[in-house]
């Protein structure tokens, strides 16, 4: 296991204390999510995810292969999210066994993959034979915090912004078709799950957390690396916009009360909300940008939609 | 060539570096505390690692790391940090060519590493640059930093990359050859041909790499202008 | 501007051939070649002092090495034997700080700081193969010089060229401007780390917000960037 960061106490005290007054050393709002930037890249599925300092590369790639045995009718779909020192020296290469690292690569596994975001029956070829084979690689290129956030965001985008070549299928015949041949096709995206992390701090004492009465706890939104360091508490709530709750995961921390759950719960689905729009616009004016000479080459009739 | 500089926060030095359909992104952290394996006792350990953009590190990875790791041992200046380590990341973002190649990915990885090292502020005695050049099979022309769709083309590619510094009467000097590495069939003449043709593109390179990081050093210190 | 060095680039000052040189950091002497070459990419600084001609490359980075006479600021990570480990930036090797190194040391005297704390220490001490010494004490006079525990306040992480310019340039506005709006405690160490205390949270949280803005800014926009962060600040903090 790589280092990890140091924090001074004077440092840690004056975060805490600054909490106490709703301040953050970014200026942001305990409750704000920082603005997310969405980069799509040339190829179809490659997709950068910026949030304030953290940063989220996502590629999609497929190819042909066997569907499972059991499930023949399905799509194999794989998420790899692997940490390299790059996103910062407390990561080391190729070691995915720490705490942080296994939890992220499940969180995301979880939001998207067990979700059924993706409907891996329209991978299928050939039932039993031939199915596409997706593989989303995340890359983590800098971590400032909310990196399942960021990833979450990414994975969905590429998914969403990825076109698999279009093939023909002549009794057990599969032909492919390459993309400058023939117009590839979206895949299909049931729903769009994003990832909203809350942060818990309890500055004077966790006991009080289920005494009631003087709960000093404060919560935030979307928290940086230091904050991150920092949290007594952690919650991630996975929403779409059909105000679906796709997970909930806890895992330890502070205790929290039920309400106070669903507390959060309402307050993540407005910056759900906010950011499935910013998604499938990116991809809309993506797409425009695209087709740009598309009415000038199409010989078909405009048709109203 | 597009480049940029510190675009990462949380490590020391990096920079992106895209060329005809490639990008990669280099980090740089160090000089720091080694792990006890890694330390060498009279200089500075290296640690490099390649991703690829899609799919797992495999020997293709590998070989590229260790390309990139001969090139750049040279060039740093090891002995002026024994025992500590320097841990170079690259990570690619768009490939520009298939699975089958590494060249183009090789040396516009070199030339990211040596912006990296330098905003990362870790002693280099030279500074040093990469090009790829293939060969077409029909005309037997050269192409300095083919596409993909031209490397197919080409019966052979290498990657040529030199080391450089500025002599005391300000004239670019030639140092070294640091990698010549070849792929496909070829004869001795077009090898010299490519040699000639890599020198006079790496040393143009030297001088874009140059004025993009004088561009760097007067944002540093913004407040002596 | 002075002028720009790159790394691998051959010193050229006609002069320097005469006389005497004394390399600064970012310069090397090539052993076999005599060659001074820079290793840096920064200003070539050339000062004339009574022993010579003395070189340097000014240039910014992030991770800070040791160099005798530095004024760091380090955070205390543990204890090991009679002296404390020290860290000057994340990851870095650490060095250390021996209990005899505080004013009015003795064997039974032994300095209060804990793990965690953060001192204001000069480098003692920094050969590149061994573990580089601290102390917190001017050691030619063994009385105490303004080292120390630091306690409370709040950190800011800078680039190296930035700590150096606040903490050496006299005429650098940016403090002034500052000490204008708010009483501070403040200590700059060249690692890169700036500490900064004053009676309040939200005074402190300003000031903490424009020592990092005004890292990349020009000095003739200070004065307006600094007043803004204070006003939101303060007023956000208010309405709270």
């Amino acid at each position: 296991m790589a280092k990890d960061i140091e924090i001074s106490n004077s440092e840690s005290k004056f975060i805490l204390e600054a909490l106490k007054l709703k301040q953050r050393l970014d200026g942001r709002a305990c409750d704000q999510f920082r603005d997310v930037e969405i980069e799509l890249g040339e190829a179809y599925g490659d997709v950068t995810v910026t949030m304030g300092k953290t940063k989220v590369q996502c590629r999609i790639s497929c190819e042909v292969a066997q569907p499972y045995e059991d499930r023949p009718f399905e799509g194999l779909f794989h998420i790899t999210t692997e940490t390299t020192p790059m996103a910062g020296a407390q990561f080391e290469n190729g070691n995915n066994t720490g705490e942080e690292e296994v939890l992220i690569s499940r969180m995301i596994e979880k939001a998207v993959r067990r979700s059924g975001a993706l409907d891996v029956e329209g991978l299928c070829i050939i039932a039993g034979s031939k199915c596409w084979s997706l593989r989303a690689d995340v890359h983590f290129l800098d971590c400032d915090g909310g990196l399942i956030d960021a990833s979450c965001i990414a994975v969905m985008t590429a998914l969403l912004h990825f076109k698999k070549p279009d093939v023909t299928v002549l009794g057990e015949k599969v032909t492919v078709h390459p993309v400058d041949e023939r117009e590839p096709v979206s895949l299909g995206v049931l729903h769009v799950p994003v990832c909203v992390t809350f942060s818990f701090f309890n500055p004077d004492d966790t006991e009080e957390n289920i005494k009631g009465e003087h709960n000093g706890e404060i919560s935030i939104i979307d928290a940086s690396l230091k904050e991150e360091l920092l949290r007594d508490g952690v919650l991630t709530v996975t929403l779409n916009k059909n105000r679906e709750v796709v997970q909930v995961s806890k895992a330890g921390g502070l205790p929290m009360d039920a309400l106070s759950l669903i507390d959060c719960c309402h307050k993540a689905y407005g910056i759900v909300e906010k950011i499935t729009d910013q998604i499938q616009r990116a991809i809309k004016q993506d797409s425009i940008a695209r087709n740009q000479y598309a009415h000038i080459l199409s010989s078909e009739n405009a048709r109203e939609s | 060539m597009e480049t940029s500089m510190r675009v990462l926060s949380h490590v020391d030095g990096s920079a992106v570096v895209s060329n005809n359909g490639t990008k990669v992104i280099c980090s740089v952290s160090g000089p720091m505390e080694p792990k006890s394996r890694q330390e060498l006792p009279t200089q500075l350990a290296l640690e490099i690692i390649v991703k690829p953009a899609e799919g797992v590190q495999s020997t293709r990875e590998k070989l590229m790391e260790d390309q990139i790791r001969s090139v750049l041992t040279p060039v740093l200046a090891r002995y002026l940090h024994p025992r500590q380590f320097v841990q170079i990341c690259f990570q690619v973002l768009e490939a520009g060519e298939s699975k089958d190649y590494t060249v183009k990915e090789v040396s516009v990885g070199i030339n990211a590493a040596v912006l990296a090292l330098v905003d990362a502020g870790v002693p280099l005695l030279s500074m040093c640059t990469g090009t790829c050049i293939g060969i077409t099979s029909e005309e037997r022309r050269l192409i300095v930093n083919p596409t993909e769709p031209e490397l197919l083309e080409c019966a052979s590619v290498h990657v040529f990359c030199l080391e450089l510094g500025t002599d005391e009467n300000e004239k670019i000097d030639v140092r070294n050859v640091l990698l010549v590495d070849s792929l496909g069939t070829f004869d001795e003449s077009q090898l010299f041909q490519v040699l000639e043709t890599g020198e006079k593109e790496c040393i143009r390179l030297y001088t874009e790499l140059r004025s993009v990081i004088k561009d760097k050093v007067s944002r540093d210190f913004v407040w002596k202008q | 501007m002075s002028k720009l060095l790159l790394p691998g680039d051959v010193i050229t000052a006609e002069e320097f051939r005469a006389q005497q040189i004394s390399a600064g950091p970012g310069i090397y002497c090539d052993p076999v070649s005599q060659e001074i070459k820079a290793t840096h990419a920064g200003l070539e600084i050339v000062t004339q002092t009574k022993k010579g001609t003395s070189v340097y490359v000014d240039y910014n980075s992030k991770r800070y090495v040791p160099a005798v006479g530095d004024f760091v600021i380090g955070l205390i990570v543990g204890s090991f034997g009679d002296s404390y480990r020290v860290q000057l930036s994340n990851f870095s090797n650490p060095v250390t700080l021996s209990f005899m190194a505080f004013p009015n040391a003795s064997k039974k005297n032994r300095p209060t700081l804990q793990s965690g704390d953060l001192c204001y220490a000069r480098v003692c001490s920094a050969y590149k193969e061994l573990e580089a010494e601290i102390e917190c004490m001017d050691s030619t006079k063994g009385q105490d010089a303004g080292f120390g525990h630091l306690e409370d306040g709040m950190t800011i992480e800078v680039s190296l060229a930035y700590a150096r310019e606040l903490l050496f340039n006299e005429s650098y506005p940016l403090l002034n401007i500052l000490g204008n709006l708010v009483e501070f405690e403040v200590a700059i160490g060249v690692n890169g780390i700036v500490w900064i205390k004053t009676n309040d949270v939200r005074t402190t949280l300003a000031c903490y917000k424009s020592i990092l803005a005004c890292q990349d800014i020009s000095p003739t926009q200070f004065e307006k960037t600094v007043k803004l962060i204070f006003n939101n600040t303060l007023k956000s903090a208010d309405e709270q």
